[in-house]
């Protein structure tokens, strides 16, 4: 899932500060899962901003949503009818969340209120990681299902650096090497000739350096 | 520095664009810009072009200082992150290169490597801004540098055709000139109105307008640019080239013609842009009456 983590109060208010009527809205998808923008955090957004603003002795409304998905127009149409009564809105979705609300709602200011980070998993409650960069051409069944776009700090695809120090990547001792994991898991699976295979240089064209993606699917649009 | 010096004077000055080879045969590349050498002030080096592998930049330019020619460096955002920028453009300055021009460079899906990644770490402005830091004597990182360079500057500028567009445009060469910009080249010019109603409002700014002068090779090419670009080549001379018994002389002279216009209508210079047909440089010259000799 897209992993956020909350922008720092300071830079909310900074943005928000001028405005008379304000709306936090939040996003039930994956920011609620990573405990960064769901109805929680909304609330705890807003009575924050509320607390400043009376201690600035300024009467600014702050409303409340949630919406189940802010990647989608169904649920963002949930907020047509309220829309026009604010000056501006915070969104606590990810970054495409928040371009999708104000797209659609494209006379409001929209401010996002979350960093959005990566795609990646909860480790656990508070620890989330890095899977994939979205390349946009899977090599994962070459590399043992682990990702060495997004998980070896020098992108390498054909083997290791050769600087990883007890596991661990040379330039950041925090996380694991991702070719010793690689190597580990197709020697458990029996697959270590892999590794005998060369690997052309990646096509990044269906990465982001081709350019903005989009997905036709014309088996789903007829 | 005869570049500098020149536009400085106010002389017109000649730039002629010198492709390095896609390969590291430079024979053919030294010999066209050796023939030139009298007439041409500084050999504009473009930095893989179309985004078309070729040899660097910084080596052709690095090539023709080495023969003592002049050059024009080409520093482009796409394939190098703010590192190499910075280190190639040391490299060029303690090496001769006294000239240098920021350009974007076009899209990698343009070019012959479609699966490249691009760089774009710094665009082109934030580029401008890098070489003033290092004219500074600091790097990026604000470091003290042993030695600063010394650039002339340029960049490129477009030629609007509507008023909104012209104000805009100025309003984008006020701040690469405000980022010590003093020459820009123009893309490709054939008739020189709409470039006029545009260099008329950069009265009284201390920079020079340099127009392109592109060596058409083909009615076919003409064509293609016309469906796909901007400016449109006039049909007359499309007709021209068509009707020609020698089409490659009706162009190098359709060249020259729009070389001695803009000298006439008292532009700063020419960059004559033949892509790939160098070695017609000395004939657009001669047909310029411009001085020329080995
Ligand atoms: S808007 Fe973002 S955070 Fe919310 S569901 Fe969609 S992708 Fe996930
Ligand atoms: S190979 Fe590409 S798509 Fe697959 S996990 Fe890595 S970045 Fe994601």
């Amino acid at each position: 899932m897209i992993k956020a983590k909350p922008k720092p109060l300071e830079e909310i208010i900074d943005n928000v500060k001028d405005f008379n009527k304000l709306l936090i809205a939040g996003c039930d998808g994956c920011v609620t899962v990573c405990e960064a923008g769901g109805l929680k955090e909304v609330k705890i957004l807003a009575a924050a901003l509320r607390l400043y603003f009376t201690q600035a002795g300024k009467q600014v409304q702050v409303d409340e949503a949630s919406l189940t998905r802010q990647c989608e127009k169904e649920y963002l149409a949930q907020l047509s009818d309220r829309m026009d009564g604010y000056d501006a809105a915070v969104s606590l979705a990810c970054g495409v969340g928040a371009q999708y609300l104000a797209e659609m709602y494209n006379h409001k200011i929209v401010f996002p209120g979350v960093d959005t980070c990566f795609m990646g998993v909860n480790e656990e409650r508070g620890l989330y990681s890095e899977r994939c960069q979205a390349c946009g051409r899977c090599i994962l069944a070459e590399t043992g299902g682990i990702c060495p776009i997004a998980r070896c700090s020098k992108r390498m695809l054909n083997g290791p650096c050769g600087g990883s120090d007890k596991g661990k990547c040379e330039i950041n001792p925090d996380i694991p090497c991702a070719w010793e994991l690689i190597y580990e898991r197709l020697k458990t699976l029996g697959q270590l000739d892999r590794f005998e295979r060369p690997v052309e240089p990646k096509d990044w064209s269906t990465s982001r350096d081709g350019g903005p993606r989009k997905i036709v699917r014309e088996d789903l649009r007829i | 520095m005869q570049l500098q010096k020149k536009l400085a004077s106010g002389e017109f000055v000649i730039l002629a664009e010198m492709e390095p080879p896609k390969g590291t045969d430079v024979v053919a590349m030294v010999a066209n810009a050796a023939n030139v050498k009298r007439t041409v002030d500084a050999f504009v080096i473009p930095e893989m072009s179309n985004a078309v592998m070729k040899m660097s930049s910084l080596g052709g330019a690095l090539l023709l200082q080495s023969k003592g020619l002049e050059t024009v460096l080409q520093c482009c955002c796409r394939d190098r992150n703010r590192l190499a920028l910075q280190g190639d453009l040391l490299a060029a300055q303690a090496l001769g290169v006294p000239n240098v021009m920021a350009v974007s460079g076009e899209e990698i899906t343009h070019g012959d490597h479609h699966k490249a990644r691009a760089v774009n770490d710094l665009d082109l402005m934030e580029l401008l801004a890098a070489i003033q830091t290092l004219q500074k004597g600091r790097d990026l990182a604000g470091v003290d540098l042993q030695g600063a360079p010394s650039f002339l500057v340029g960049s490129t500028v477009k030629i609007p055709t509507s008023d909104a567009a012209r104000l805009d445009e100025v309003a984008e060469l006020d701040k690469k000139i405000a980022t010590g910009v003093k020459f820009f080249i123009t893309p490709p010019v054939y008739e020189t109105a709409a470039l006029e109603k545009f260099t008329s409002l950069l009265k009284g700014r201390p920079v020079s307008i340099i127009p392109t002068v592109l060596l058409l090779k083909s009615v076919g090419m003409a064509r293609y640019i016309n469906r796909l670009l901007e400016p449109k080549i006039p049909e007359d001379f499309i007709n021209r080239i068509q009707k020609a018994s020698d089409r490659v002389r009706e162009c190098v002279q359709i060249a020259a013609e729009i070389i001695t216009t803009l000298k006439n209508r008292g532009f700063n210079g020419v960059n004559i842009s033949t892509i790939g047909w160098e070695d017609k440089l000395p004939a657009i010259l001669a047909a310029a009456g411009l001085e020329f000799g080995g």
